[in-house]
């Protein structure tokens, strides 16, 4: 491990040259009682809930834990900021409820809220905020994060394959999971950005599917928003710590594979990040930072319908 | 896949997303750092351990509240681990004083957590003695970066030696220190 002797590392309140050593000679030797992670790893799953690192659920599970980092420090005065579409951060936290309930309910994992009535994700945040209005912030954040535990813990147990519709999109529930990932970084990161919070990036091993998925997804943006890619083909090369290259076809019938070298009629090079956020709806089409190789009205096209899913 | 990154920034990244086995790590890390300044200023094992525990604990549930763009997390662990301290040692203090009435006791100044926290004249003075009984061969690199806040570098050009060397011998310097302070205490 790389130490700095003698600098006390800017802690604060220790600039004394011998104050420093004593600390030092006693960092060099001090060593942890027996059982002493296994206790503070028993007490920290009281306070927050942990995520599994690995799995197909693992990228959602995490992004559901880095919400509920964020609303571990929200002040009284942060829940009733407005964060986007007009919502309170109550009800933005409402909202997720609302979308992963649909969901929930398709896999058959416990419902938070009040009964479940239209597989329609406009109707349900309405009901669902309607819902949270009459509880305490604390208790909203409570039943969303139970209800995403019990998606976690529910979809772990099925073929991550299974095709579900919840809101009448039919995936497969793996894919559903990387969208409720993808939608909950997003307002995890609308909500940083108005409390002035640091955010860190998913780690590399989450944002790859994820970037994935939003590859496999350019077709239907594409098809959704009225726009023939026909038979032609994009490279997207997204860089960055997740990214990667694949060969998109434009014809929904056939899906986005890890670029072999196929040809294709243009090439996008972007910012993993930026990518999945512009499939998310946060970012300008118009104005998208990346690097266009070959037909560039095509490139466009696809940068222009590529928000074409994104949602409240 | 790729192994999870151990450096500070990604530790926070993993915590931040649940991962509960990087916080297994941070603990590894900072352990010594964290229970040192505990044990420093409460005086108490059997506290300082209580307040390690809730030091990590509080990075677990509120990570957020580090940043790492504004300094180190060793840095920021030991912030909360003096606080706790402090705040600790005062609350006993002010047990103290309604227990047995202000006039019986009077409570001893404790550290502030933003005032600069010194080691008491005869605990330093011990220390200085023990500095003064190393070998020449570990003495010399640590007066020069305690005393003279030389960093290793500069360390290894005024000895003539290579950084390695330097660094290996501080560490057995800090051992030693440790082993002829925990005799002076038998």
């Amino acid at each position: 491990m790389e130490r700095h002797y003698g600098h006390g590392d800017e802690i604060p309140g220790i600039s004394d040259p011998l104050t420093r050593l004593s600390l030092d000679v006693l960092a060099e030797t001090a060593t942890p009682p027996p059982g002493a992670v296994d206790l503070l790893l028993s007490a920290a799953r009281s306070a927050r809930r942990p995520a599994p690192p690995a799995g197909f659920t693992a990228p959602f599970a995490a992004r559901v834990a880095a919400m509920d980092a964020l609303l571990a420090s929200a002040t009284r005065a942060d829940w009733s900021q407005k964060i986007v579409e007009g919502w309170t951060l109550q009800e933005l936290v409402a909202h997720l409820a609302a979308t992963d309930s649909l969901v929930a309910d398709a896999i058959e994992a416990p419902v938070a809220g009040p009964p479940l009535t239209e597989n329609d994700v406009p109707r349900r945040t309405a009901d669902m905020i309607a819902y949270a209005g009459g509880r305490t912030p604390q208790e909203t954040r409570a039943e969303w994060r139970a209800q995403a535990e019990a998606i976690r813990a529910r979809a772990a147990e099925m073929d991550p394959g299974t095709p579900i519709a919840p809101g009448g999109m039919s995936f497969a529930l793996a894919d559903h999971l990387l969208a409720r990932m993808l939608e909950t970084w997003i307002h995890t990161t609308d909500a940083a950005a108005v409390m002035r919070v640091s955010l860190p990036l998913p780690v590399a091993a989450h944002v790859h599917p994820t970037a994935d998925f939003c590859a496999r997804l350019v077709p239907w943006t594409m098809l959704l928003s009225g726009v023939d890619g026909g038979a032609r083909a994009v490279r997207l090369t997204l860089t960055g710590p997740g990214g990667g290259a694949w060969h998109v076809p434009l014809d929904v019938q056939v899906v986005a594979r890890p670029d072999d070298g196929a040809l294709a009629e243009t090439e996008i090079v972007c910012d993993v990040v930026d990518f999945c956020f512009l499939l998310g709806g946060r970012r300008v089409p118009e104005e998208f930072p990346a690097t266009i190789i070959g037909d560039a009205g095509l490139a466009l096209d696809v940068l222009r319908c590529a928000p074409a899913l994104s949602g409240p | 896949m790729e192994t999870p990154g151990t450096d500070d920034r990604s530790l926070h990244q993993r915590v931040v997303g649940g991962d509960e086995s990087a916080l297994g790590e941070v603990h590894s890390r900072h352990y010594p750092l964290v229970l040192s300044l505990a044990l420093r200023v409460t005086r108490d094992r059997v506290v300082a351990e209580d307040i390690v525990q809730e030091v990590f604990v509080t990075f677990w549930e509120r990570p957020l509240a580090f940043d790492p763009d504004r300094g180190s997390l060793r840095s920021w662990l030991a912030t909360i681990a003096h606080r706790r301290a402090v705040d600790h040692v005062r609350s006993e203090q002010r047990h103290r004083v309604s227990v047995l009435g202000p006039r019986l006791t009077e409570p001893e100044p404790s550290p502030s957590p933003l005032e600069d926290w010194v080691l008491a004249a005869d605990e330093a003075a011990r220390v200085r003695r023990a500095v003064a009984r190393l070998p020449g061969g570990l003495r010399e690199p640590i007066e020069l970066a305690y005393y003279r806040g030389r960093t290793y570098r500069q360390t290894a050009e005024d000895l003539g030696l290579p950084e390695g060397t330097v660094k290996s011998r501080i560490r057995m310097g800090l051992r030693r220190l440790a082993d002829e302070l925990a005799e002076e205490e038998v």
